[in-house]
């Protein structure tokens, strides 16, 4: 900023950027301590986990622990994740990349009201117990499908997608059109591939989402070899801490292990969304 | 682009005609929303009924809305709600827009993007990836706090099972998934601000504050009143993240509206019941963003909703 160029620096401003920046490092240390801890301690031998310490230095590098969480009960919930978000992904893109299309095209009949309910739905919110309600009566109840369906749009990301295919030039689709193509080859030949970029945005977005989900999978899913990874995750966690009176122990090597692999798609994907942060965030206002 | 004014039945069909794989397009998206989002809301009115432990159904008027208000778990769950709400918004909100002021006074860019992406992290972890790392952290034989407080000679303190803590920890961990969000909203909104007025407000005399004051915080203000109504709107539904770090010892202070909800409903069955409650939580959220947005507008050129 051009407020910043300015010849001299007064003592009480030399003062301020070093009390800011010895916060913002402080801040940067509260981000990176117990990410960092996880990591290591999930490549930690038992002998440097046993003596509870809180490991902020690796002592010791083994994939021992992984290889017993890969070949034990957590394996099936691993699985069921992967499938989960990789079968939602793609049903969410089958459905959210043509509703963007169409409500994209200016001319479209009641495009408004269309928009109007659509947007609608992010302010009034029926809550909890109608969708559930609504997701038994459609015989859902205990299959991967309830957890996939129903939450399988997002009018956050369609909003993202109906934007970007909005800036697409008209000229670009009407010389299309007027070489015969309908809609649908418009979208799969032209608009698809203009739109790449923000399409694997959208794509890593719902990916993740899906693999973070874990109230729908307690709340519809009864049978456990059905459960995800977050679901065995928390009662890991969170059922077999000494200060909530839990039963087995279970090392903390191991536990890191399973919380790595319950984070894993952020840790893979988050250098590729990163970039898509703002453009993404801003249209997400309700004005939608 | 052809144009409406020809008017009349026959060109209407032909536009139809024309948009038909428009509408074939649209058909999964809608009916999703029809499922999903609509034929909730219609649900809505199982709140008047006792739908859940007969098998027929009948109207039962406003009968739900007198139990829940008579309802002293109700009452605490409700208490419960308002206290992390407002300590939420106290907290939380401001804290997005400090780290973002900070975080823009900084001189490199490199340095400023770096902080960005390092803080923003958690906010793509799931809850329970995100409880179990304070977990982890507050873990009275191995967590990092307590080891501190056992170096100054404290006590260990177990802060999930304590009903002093366990409500601070709600708040630290919002904080630690959130702030990232938000500072990354303000800091974008912040380069939005034009910098001739940064130096109009200098020829004027006014200082660092002077700016902050006159320039920087107006400059960004209708992201402000944004970010206070988005909040407004999640407070009160706060939901998954209490149910995954919850536990019995603790219910007394964490028990909030939505998990009420959650266990009336889904654990319980009492169906039209729980209905009522979570209506109840949305109709107040409703007036209290409005009433915010009425509020706001005041202060704002464009009024936000």
């Amino acid at each position: 900023m051009s407020n910043k160029n300015q010849i001299k620096v007064s003592p009480g401003r030399r003062a301020f950027n070093i009390f800011n920046i010895i916060f913002l490092s402080l801040v940067c240390l509260v981000f990176i301590v117990p990410i960092w801890n996880v990591l290591i301690t999930s490549f930690a031998k038992d002998i440097d986990v046993m003596g509870n310490d809180y490991l902020l230095i690796p002592k010791s590098f083994t994939l021992v622990n992984y290889d017993k969480v890969l070949h034990s009960g957590y394996m099936n919930a691993f699985k069921n994740s992967i499938f989960v978000a990789v079968a939602g992904t793609f049903l969410s893109m089958f459905i959210t990349l043509p509703l963007g299309y169409a409500l994209s095209q200016k001319h479209l009949l009641g495009r408004n009201i269309f928009m109007k309910l659509i947007v609608l739905t992010m302010l009034f919110d029926a809550g909890i117990m109608p969708f559930y309600i609504v997701v038994r009566s459609l015989g859902l109840i205990n299959s991967i499908a309830s957890i996939i369906l129903p939450v399988s749009m997002s009018t956050f990301n369609l909003i993202i997608i109906k934007n970007y295919m909005s800036s697409i030039p008209e000229t670009l689709l009407e010389s299309a059109k007027l070489d015969g193509c309908n809609d649908l080859v418009i979208l799969f030949r032209i608009v698809i591939p203009l739109s790449v970029s923000v399409i694997a945005a959208v794509t890593l977005f719902y990916c993740v989402s899906y693999w973070n989900r874990y109230f729908e999978v307690i709340m519809f899913i009864n049978d456990s070899r059905k459960y995800t990874l977050q679901v065995v995750l928390r009662s890991l966690m969170f059922e077999s801490d000494e200060s909530l009176g839990g039963g087995n122990y279970v090392y903390g090597n191991l536990k890191m292990a399973v919380m790595v692999l319950g984070m894993l798609p952020v840790l893979i994907i988050y250098p590729f969304i990163q970039k898509h942060f703002v453009s993404g965030l801003m249209v997400g206002g309700i004005k939608g | 682009m052809k144009k409406r004014e020809k008017g009349g039945n026959g060109y209407l069909i032909k536009q139809m005609k024309d948009q038909r794989y428009l509408f074939l397009m649209m058909l999964p998206g809608l009916v999703w929303y029809i499922l999903f989002k609509y034929l909730p809301l219609m649900g809505l009115s199982l709140a008047f009924t006792d739908y859940g432990f007969r098998s027929r159904v009948s109207f039962i008027g406003f009968e739900n809305f007198r139990r829940l208000l008579t309802s002293h778990i109700f009452w605490n769950a409700f208490r419960n709600t308002i206290i992390i709400s407002i300590a939420n918004i106290v907290f939380y909100f401001p804290a997005p827009l400090i780290i973002a002021l900070l975080v823009n006074e900084l001189k490199n860019a490199r340095v400023q993007k770096s902080i960005q992406f390092l803080i923003y992290i958690p906010y793509f972890f799931s809850w329970v990836v995100v409880g179990s790392i304070f977990v982890n952290l507050l873990s009275p034989s191995s967590g990092l706090v307590n080891h501190i407080i056992a170096l100054f000679g404290g006590k260990p303190i177990y802060f999930m099972a304590d009903t002093h803590f366990f409500r601070p920890v709600l708040i630290t961990s919002y904080i630690w998934r959130q702030v990232g969000y938000g500072s990354v909203i303000y800091i974008a909104s912040l380069t939005t601000v034009e910098p001739h007025l940064y130096e109009a407000a200098t020829i004027d005399g006014a200082g660092r504050w002077g700016q902050l004051w006159h320039v920087t915080l107006p400059g960004i203000r209708s992201t402000i009143v944004t970010m206070l109504l988005l909040n407004l709107s999640h407070v009160l539904l706060i939901f998954e993240q209490v149910l995954v770090m919850y536990n019995a010892a603790v219910y007394d202070v964490a028990d909030v509206l939505q998990t009420y909800v959650y266990r009336e409903g889904v654990l319980s069955g009492d169906l039209g019941y729980s209905v009522a409650v979570g209506m109840f939580t949305s109709i107040i959220t409703v007036i209290l963003v409005f009433s915010t947005n009425r509020i706001s507008s005041r202060f704002l050129d464009d009024p936000i909703l």
